[in-house]
């Protein structure tokens, strides 16, 4: 594929416009203050989405509705003062205050379900059998030694994106942890690391570095292959990429994609069963997977 | 002479005695002993030796005696509960007990020999208190596991626990306001029982 280095460029600057537009933006110091109890964060994260200006139809009467619903209670509140479970108590300044309307908009909710309901039946239908299978050939040392090569590899990623955030001393970290396990661990093959308990992974990446820069979420989206994301997000892990080494590799790009699903199919055959009983549990696993993802977002881009 | 050393030991007894009342479980001894119950009876050769099914009651038992599913389930519905009439209510609490205990018990049938680390246990605002502890799985990576308890009934109990930043409570509660936004308490019942059976 050739395109000009001018086109490229303008493709770039449309990108980060459109980027920039999506995800609104909220003053740095919102968001990553610490130390953060979780109520906090999820306060000031909420506080994040409000300040979103490009809320939706959608997203506006999902809001719309909450407050009218809210006005309601209040008013029923006044009639039943002396319950004992008093809202107050479930709501206010409780650590679970808001929810996930308020967590993450969500406009693109027909594409988004409709890429779910794709995913999911590649998952059953095609990464599921792919990785069973892949499971009885490859022993579990050997496939969870891969998993370990895999992140070793992917070392400037999460080295670069601890100093984009300004965390000298958990790069330095990452950077001895790479160091350890790429010698006594042969290659990454072996998580020597995992022995030294403030050698902990962190998993830094360019969306959590543009959380801390103040970038909101943007909309939620559901990306093929890749599951849950934002708008924000999925080009932060577009911008990972580069980052990556295996993308430097100087194969084609089928070869290239090849590993990643290689790779995919080597993960998956170590975690069979976590997302059915999820699926399981759940009443709507699209909201599920929705919340789940932006909760465990928000723990991330706090650490 | 010899009744005050009578009174001596007496008074002496029931200093003893108090402490020994007061005494209750910290909410990091109540998570620990229920887990390593749970642990016990999954590594037993006897229960190894029972059906699914029965292996899921007893587990089941065993997670309540830990849980406060009616804490939960109040806290899950938040604000949508008082819209619950009191029979709706209680038929809730039953359903979605049932729901979390038979997934939970058949995660935990799953589990293998993860080493548990108890970290700490943190003191929250109005009754409330969080156990932090880590799952370590075999590549060396550690799982935070994070409980939250209430002692609203008079005991710790546990109401929510928190996976990797995600909590349940809060998990369930979108869901639940997605389906209540369009439809009635009863049509919630109806997708549980649905969904229990």
């Amino acid at each position: 594929m050739n395109v000009d280095p001018v086109r490229k460029a303008l493709y770039m600057v449309a990108v980060a416009a459109l980027f920039v537009v999506f995800c609104g933006y909220a003053p740095a110091g919102e968001i990553n203050h610490e130390p953060l109890e979780p109520g906090r964060l999820l306060a000031q994260q909420t506080r994040v989405s409000a300040n979103d200006q490009l809320a939706t139809p959608r997203f506006e009467l999902l809001a719309q509705a909450a407050q009218a619903k809210e006005d309601e209670d209040d008013k029923k509140d006044e009639d039943a003062d002396d319950d004992e479970y008093d809202d107050d108590e479930y709501d206010d300044d409780d650590e679970y205050a808001d929810d996930d309307v308020k967590l993450i908009s969500d406009p693109l909710i027909q594409p988004n379900t409709d890429m779910y309901n794709l995913n999911d039946t590649l998952y059953f239908a095609v990464l599921k059998p792919a990785a069973r299978g892949y499971g009885y050939i490859i022993p579990e040392e050997l496939r969870t030694a891969i998993v370990n090569v895999f992140y070793n590899i992917r070392f400037p990623v999460r080295f670069l994106n601890c100093l984009f955030q300004g965390k000298g001393q958990k790069a330095g970290y990452e950077f001895q942890r790479f160091f350890i396990n790429t010698t006594v661990g042969f290659a990454g093959l072996a998580n020597v690391a995992a022995n030294y308990p403030h050698l902990q992974p962190s998993k830094e990446d360019l969306g959590q570095t543009f959380a801390v820069w103040g970038i909101g979420y943007g909309p939620y989206v559901m990306l093929p292959f890749l599951g849950p994301s934002s708008v924000r997000d999925a080009l932060g892990r577009l911008g990972d990429t580069f980052l990556d080494p295996i993308w430097w590799i100087p194969v084609d790009i089928w070869t290239s994609i090849g590993i990643r699903a290689g790779e995919a199919v080597n993960e998956t055959s170590l975690r069979i069963g976590e997302y059915e009983a999820l699926k399981a549990a759940a009443l709507d696993p699209y909201v599920m997977i929705r919340n789940a993802w932006v909760q465990n977002r928000n723990k991330l881009i706090a650490e | 002479m010899n009744k005050r050393f009578a009174g001596l030991i007496l008074s002496f007894t029931f200093l003893m005695l108090i402490p020994l009342q007061g005494y209750a479980a910290t909410p990091m001894e109540t998570v620990e002993t229920g887990v390593n119950k749970v642990l016990k009876t999954l590594s037993d050769p006897a229960f190894k030796a029972k059906s699914k099914d029965q292996q899921i009651a007893t587990i089941s038992t065993e997670i309540e005696s830990v849980f406060d599913f009616q804490e939960l389930s109040r806290r899950t519905l938040s604000r949508e509960w008082k819209k619950f009439s009191a029979e709706q209510q209680t038929e809730f609490v039953k359903l979605f007990k049932e729901l979390l205990q038979g997934v939970y018990a058949d995660r935990l049938l799953a589990y293998s020999d993860q080493k548990v680390i108890y970290d700490k246990e943190l003191m929250l605002k109005k009754g409330r208190a969080e156990v932090q502890s880590y799952l370590q799985t075999s590549d060396g990576s550690k799982i935070p596991l994070f409980y939250r308890l209430t002692d609203k009934s008079g005991s710790w109990k546990v109401y929510d626990i928190v996976i990797e930043g995600v909590s349940m409570v809060k998990n369930y509660r979108t869901q639940f306001k997605e389906i209540l936004s369009n439809g009635s308490p009863e049509k919630l019942l109806e997708i549980l029982r649905e969904k229990v059976k």
